[in-house]
């Protein structure tokens, strides 16, 4: 019952950052005679947990190092052929050996089109240093605009409809609830607060606290288990519908109640803006500038006219500029709303109209409008009514316009960046004091943010569809993709020869993804890279490496991971999103790297090196943290590795408290009130009128006829409006259900599936290695518990799982948590665990958001029991 | 003398299991060995369905079971509350963990000793290092001891259990939501007694008559 | 034995230890079986129960019928059939010395000392059958009545053990016990009637006993079933997964053919006349039936769900 201390000769803890997820929370280590053995959360930190607190999947991260199965030296695929169930038939090489042949084979590639190399890395820090420089080393190699990226094992399914509006409405990746202030709060397809999204645990225990004051939490989920499960107020709903239910609540908000924050939609919004009868800007001709009406002046003014008082500008009403009539933009909104009643949108989503009715009163009323708040001597209009959605209600075909509409909730309570609102992450990033580097984001054309940061292809300014594209993702056509699905659509080839892409990806080089099992259709990325030369860095060999792996790279987990970036950049969906001290992690090694696996940013650097683009590399990186000290530069020539170049920025960023800093394996400083709550300080507008999707509409259109290329763009219309999803057109008598995922606390991506102890846990879930079905309709199909069921969807794709009914999940659904149905056999623990909900995606283009590339992520399936 | 307890919020709890694995790591335990778990079901018809999470652990109870089954005085009660198995004293009978009805006892079999995390592929350093430093005695049986490790030590250094980390168990410091509070529940002014009196936290299954050191708020 | 092993064992014996599959995220949310007691390894928990009591049984009705071969039979039964597997039951049978070190603190431990107190006395009760001319007699009248007693507690000794455990309410049924001392009596008279059939005794009193010996066995068996059934939501799930459930078939198999309707049947043969090879045949069947009844027994307990 006791530890025998006599044979404990070292027990040290290690502060660093967790990377089981992308949430990157401090963590300590616990270290004793040279084992790992232990995982607590940093109690100092505003970045994760209450206390020590650290979630199940964070402190079962000691496995990642215990883990016998991790790749000790590099591997060759020496059987030419590959696809599921094809032995690679691996060989070790030397390190030397695999440089050799990936640089090689780069430069050669390079010659033709940089563009034919796919970068690709997975959302998790179990491989993931510095979030950002994935993405700006393939810049290195001269690819331009993100549209390399294919989405990899950071699928189920990064959310490009929510990153865009969180772009740019908040100058951040993502939104959530300002937790220590609000008081009703709606979630849709969204787990924030509840285990899952951006900052997990930092929202996790900002949310607790919340509970306790006794907030109200109404969560629209099709299932009530991680959100719906801790709600007040859970809503069954059909995957895909949110938006018709938001703007059925929106329509009752603003056309019978007839309430909206007045102030709010003046200052904060692009509603003044007027428009002529096509719905686009009226602008002024010298400064480009969209023009509103004064009414106090009663005259057509620039928007950024300061010499109009928020109160004076025109909502409503016709006006004449040169000529032509014109309108504020906001007139347009009553009357798009009108036809979304309540029992329209009962019969599309399945929640009763007068709960809609309810839920959008008790929103109002909540909402204080006109109210305010003071904090430490400032005021700011207080409106504790927060609602936030993330991947579940975004990753579909309409998700744009489910975001929006979800979005148009809080703009017409004006709760957005406000003391009990809906926050982003942090828009902004001051100086650590005494550093330098610094982020502010910036207020660009029509008064909308620029975001400080953001992944590549900024959401503003719009960039203009054109053609030819010159990536796999086609990002130039779709224009708003931040991450683009493209490269897994079923008729890429066709859609590349039509818009002129001529860089074929030859080669992919890749950060622990698994695109294969975790995208969509399984062969048609199968089909994507089988003729590529794939390389990927990672601590395992995953389904992609065994399918289509060329060379696999050991990298080593955070547990053994010296890396002082990893925390810089991610400010803008990382840290806390609330009124709380800045906190920045850095990953320091609590044990030697397992075999010869080397850090990825190491071999990052070494491959630039060979390839010859090692200097345009430093060069990028001089520049994207401004360091303007000519000592601290990287110069031409110089070959340094991280760590030493880190000793530089480290320098720059944190100025003479870089040791300190590097001591306690994290920076923290303060986080003033007003970059928290900045929406009234800062001179910028919400674009909820869309009017850009027109000008791409017509672009679009243009190129479509020119190329014969076949795309709806019925969704580029500037207002948030109702769409039918692909899934949910696709539901008949015998596809008579609507299959979704979610994702599960225990589980980020695929990997946590190898971890032994979150295996365990994972079994003592009821949900989690299940497919879950509601009771009722499993009496009528015939369907017990521990039944094996196959889910089919109508293009033959199909996975088989275990029968988990629940009395909590909508009736006409089926749900699969994420990323099991595992099979690489270097992964043991995870192989055959739970069932693969990717699998039976269909990738047609029709299954595509028309304007981010984003995949629809329920589909129409029958079930029926396995033989 | 204190009587430790627990207070459990469950409106905070998110299932994240948190403290079923900080616990596997502070105590080495074998692998499908859990001295804390997390419960989760629902109630109710759907649409009013509710889910429901309950983390359980040895409720270390006034009355214990287990107590009263030990033939051997192997389990006993300290005078703080806490029940305790010295394995020496254990003859391996398993009364304790058949009396329980909380079933929160595991016996500690030829098995379990043998069993690895990465099955078949050999122990790790971690568990050969628990092995040798924290180590179980086959044919006996074990649980929770709501980590009276940190709280005698801390107790030792000066530190209050249930205040101070190092003196409070590791699933109530792990816990990533504030779900768990640790403290004196004979000291009024405790946050412990303070939950259980604003909250009026409930024992689970009171009617075992066991009187559970471990309370929920739900 | 270790599960591994455990599982090699025949198919009959994986049979009959195979346990009802939980999933693991049912554990303590539905009714949970009971496992340590019966299952892998703890199936020696059952066998030693069964033997010690039907060992004190056996000695408890010789002592009614003054059947010297009885006392032998009984006390080797009790003490070296159900002793030696109780001790390999134990996880550390080299400290059983500790339970009789700690009498007060637990029902098991209680027991073991009547199990001391009945090998002891035992021993002495039964030395003058085997060596005539000792200078007392172990057939004394309070002799017999302590010895009596003893058997009585013997007999409870397990189910007793089982009793006091508040969780299993299956087990904490107020009828257990009755059934228990019936149980051991009725399986005892048994083994004795049959040897002294086989001694060539008159059969005829005995044979009226024990006909009102398996009548109260059979009443008390069936207030088991229908007490339990009727007493809380998870006991009568017990009951329920032991006459409809898994278990039916070993149940109606075993418990009610095996060890209730052929009994009855060879008893009511045997109504005018005895005969010591149907007496034979009968014992084989109570003593499979009475087995079998404890099996189910062990194996239909159920904790009370947590939540």
């Amino acid at each position: 019952m006791t530890y025998k201390r006599e044979k404990i000769w070292e027990d040290v803890w290690v502060n660093t950052t967790c990377g089981a997820c992308y949430c990157g929370c401090g963590i300590r280590v616990r270290r004793v005679n040279g084992v790992p053995v232990k995982i607590e959360g940093l109690p100092e930190s505003t970045m994760g947990g209450t206390n020590s607190g650290v979630c199940g999947k964070g402190a079962a991260g000691i496995m990642y190092y215990h883990d016998p199965n991790r790749i000790k030296k590099p591997l060759k695929r020496t059987n030419p052929e590959k696809g599921i169930g094809v032995d690679p038939k691996w060989k070790e090489i030397s390190w030397e050996e695999a440089l050799d042949e990936i640089s090689t084979r780069m430069k050669k590639i390079m010659e033709d089109d940089p563009n034919k190399i796919l970068f690709t890395n997975q959302t998790m820090r179990a491989s993931d240093g510095p979030h950002n420089h994935p993405y700006f080393y393939a810049k290195a190699f001269g690819i331009e605009d993100n549209g390399c990226f294919i989405i990899g094992g950071g699928s189920l399914h990064c959310g490009n409809a929510a990153h865009m509006l969180g772009g740019l409405i908040h100058g951040a990746w993502s939104v959530a609830p300002d937790w220590r202030y609000t008081k009703y709060v709606i979630k849709w397809g969204s787990s924030k607060g509840t285990g899952s999204g951006h900052s997990a645990m930092t929202n996790a225990r900002l949310r607790a606290d919340a509970v306790r004051r006794g907030i109200k939490e109404v969560v629209f989920d099709p299932m009530c288990n991680f959100a719906g499960g801790k709600a007040t107020d859970w809503i069954p709903i059909l995957p895909g519908t949110d938006s018709a239910v938001a703007l059925a609540m929106c329509n009752h908000i603003l056309n019978s109640m007839g309430v909206y924050d007045e102030l709010y939609i003046k200052a904060k919004t692009n509603f003044p803006y007027l428009i002529r009868e096509d719905g686009t800007f009226v602008r002024d001709p010298e400064t480009e500038n969209p023009l509103v009406y004064d009414l106090k002046n009663k005259k057509i003014k620039n928007f950024d006219d300061e010499s109009i008082a928020d109160e004076d500008f025109a909502l409503d009403g016709e006006y004449e500029y040169n000529g032509e009539k014109v309108w504020p933009c906001f007139t347009r909104l009553g009357p798009n709303l009108k036809q979304y009643t309540a029992e329209w949108a009962e019969k599309i989503s399945t929640v009763p109209a007068e709960t809609i009715i309810r839920i959008a009163e008790e929103w109002v009323e909540n909402a204080q409008i006109g109210s305010t708040i003071t904090i430490e001597g400032k005021t700011f209009p207080y409106r504790p009514v927060a609602t936030v959605t993330f991947r579940g209600s975004q990753g579909h075909y309409n998700g744009v316009h489910q975001v929006a509409a979800i979005d148009l909730l809080n703009q017409l309570v004006g709760s957005e960046d406000v003391p009990g609102g809906t926050m982003g992450w942090p828009a902004i990033r001051r100086k650590y004091p005494g550093g330098q580097y610094e982020r502010l984001p910036r207020v660009g054309p029509d008064g909308v943010l620029i975001p400080a940061v953001f992944y590549s292809h900024d959401p503003w300014p719009p960039h203009e569809p054109k053609v030819p594209c010159k990536n796999a993702g086609c990002v130039d056509l779709w224009s708003h993709s931040t991450l683009s699905h493209v490269p897994y659509v079923k008729e890429r080839e066709e859609i590349w020869e039509k818009l002129g892409m001529t860089a074929r990806p030859e080669m992919v080089f890749g950060l622990a993804v698994n695109f294969i099992i975790s995208q969509a259709d399984w062969q048609a990325a199968v089909d994507l890279c089988k003729d590529c030369f794939v390389v990927q860095m990672d601590i395992w060999v995953n389904e992609t490496d065994q399918a289509v792996g060329d060379i696999i790279l050991p990298d080593v987990s955070w547990l053994e991971k010296d890396c002082w970036s990893s925390e810089i950049d991610a400010f803008f969906f990382s840290g806390s999103p609330s009124y709380e001290d800045w906190y920045v992690h850095m990953q320091k090694p609590v044990a030697e790297p397992i075999g010869e696996s080397r850090f990825f940013m190491d071999v990052y650097l070494d491959v630039a090196h060979r390839v010859g683009v090692l200097d345009k590399y430093n060069e990028l990186l001089n520049n994207y943290y401004g360091i303007e000290d000519e000592d601290l530069k990287i110069k031409p020539g110089e070959k340094l590795d991280w760590k030493e170049i880190g000793e530089r920025i480290m320098r720059w960023v944190y100025g003479p408290d870089k040791e300190k800093v590097e001591e306690q394996g994290y920076a923290t400083w303060h986080k003033p009130i007003e970059d928290v709550y900045w929406r009234w300080y800062m001179p910028s507008r919400c674009p909820v009128y869309m009017e850009f999707l027109i000008h791409d509409r017509r672009k679009i259109e243009k190129i479509c006829q020119d190329t014969g290329l076949e795309l709806d763009l019925s969704q580029h219309y500037p207002l948030a409006s109702w769409y039918t999803p692909t899934s949910y057109q696709e539901l008949n008598d015998e596809y008579d259900l609507l299959a979704f995922s979610y994702r599960d606390v225990l589980h980020t991506n695929n990997t946590t599936f190898q971890n032994p102890y979150i295996d365990e846990a994972s079994a003592r879930c009821p949900y989690t290695f299940t497919i879950t079905i509601n009771t009722d309709l499993a009496k009528k199909k015939g369907f017990k518990d521990g039944d094996v069921i196959w889910v089919e969807n109508r293009y033959a794709a199909r996975e088989k799982g275990i029968v988990k009914t629940m009395q909590g999940q909508n009736h006409l659904v089926v749900g699969i948590a994420g990323q099991g149905g595992l099979w690489a056999d270097k992964r043991p623990i995870a192989k055959g665990k739970g069932s693969n909900f990717c699998k039976i995606l269909p990738s047609y283009l029709r299954h595509y958001d028309p304007l981010t590339g984003n995949i629809e992520t329920s589909v129409a399936v029958k079930v029926y029991k396995a033989e | 003398m204190p009587r430790w307890g627990m207070v459990v919020d469950v409106k905070r709890c998110i299932a994240c299991w948190s403290c079923a694995i900080s616990c596997k790591e502070e105590h080495f335990l074998p692998p499908k060995v859990f001295w804390n778990r997390v419960l989760i079901s629902e109630r109710g018809k759907y649409p009013a369905s509710r889910k429901v999470i309950y983390p359980v652990l040895c409720n270390h109870c006034s009355e214990a079971s287990c107590v009263e089954a030990c033939p051997t005085g192997a389990t006993y009660q300290r005078e703080d509350g806490i029940v305790l198995v010295d394995y020496d004293k254990c003859v391996g009978c398993r009364a304790c963990l058949v009396a329980c009805p909380y079933q929160q006892r595991t016996y500690y079999d030829q098995e379990k000793k043998d069993a690895e995390y990465f099955p078949g592929q050999g122990k790790t350093q971690f568990e050969l290092l628990g092995e040798e430093i924290y180590p179980f005695q086959v044919g006996t049986v074990m649980k929770c001891n709501f980590c009276v490790e940190r709280i005698d030590e801390g107790l030792e250094k000066g530190l209050a259990p249930g205040q101070d980390r190092d003196a409070t168990p590791a699933c109530v410091i792990s816990c990533p939501v504030g779900a768990r509070v640790f403290g004196d529940l004979d000291d009024p002014g405790s946050e412990v007694s303070q939950l259980i009196k604003v909250h009026s936290a409930k024992q689970l299954r009171p009617e075992f008559d066991t009187d559970p050191a471990v309370y929920y708020i739900d | 034995m270790t599960a591994a092993t455990h599982n090699n064992s025949s198919g009959f014996w994986r049979r009959l230890t195979r346990k009802k599959q939980l999933p693991e995220y049912e554990w303590m949310i539905k009714p949970t079986q009971q496992e340590e007691w019966i299952e892998g390894p703890g199936v020696y928990l059952w066998l030693a129960f069964f033997f010690s009591e039907i060992g004190a049984g056996i000695y408890f009705v010789s002592l009614f019928s003054n059947f010297r071969a009885g006392f032998i039979i009984g006390w080797l039964m009790t003490l070296v059939l159900g002793g030696l597997i109780h001790m390999r039951y134990l996880g550390n049978p080299g400290r059983v010395l500790r339970i009789f070190a700690k009498p007060g603190t637990s029902e098991l431990a209680r027991g073991m000392w009547v199990i001391l107190i009945f090998a002891v006395l035992g021993f002495f009760q039964i030395l003058p059958a085997l060596f005539s001319g000792l200078p007392w007699t172990g057939f004394n009248f309070m002799y017999k009545i302590i010895m009596g007693i003893i058997c009585l507690l013997l007999i409870m000794h397990g189910f007793a053990t089982m009793n006091v455990v508040r969780a299993l309410p299956s087990w904490s049924s107020t009828m257990i016990l009755p059934l228990s001392i019936i149980s051991g009596i009725w399986v005892g008279s048994q083994f004795v009637e049959f040897f002294m059939g086989l001694a060539g005794a008159n059969l005829a009193v005995f044979e009226m006993w024990s006909r009102v010996f398996f009548f109260v066995y059979l009443c008390f068996f069936l207030l088991y079933i229908w007490g339990t059934y009727h007493q809380s939501d998870t006991a009568h799930f017990s009951m329920q997964e032991l006459v409809k459930g898994d278990y039916a078939q070993l149940f109606y198999v075993g418990v009610v053919v095996i060890g209730l309707a052929v009994p009855l049947l060879l008893t009511l043969i045997m109504w005018g006349q005895t005969n010591t090879f149907l007496i034979f045949v009968r014992l084989v069947f109570v003593f499979v039936g009475d087995l079998l009844l404890r099996y189910t027994l062990m194996k239909s307990a159920y904790y009370t769900p947590l939540i």
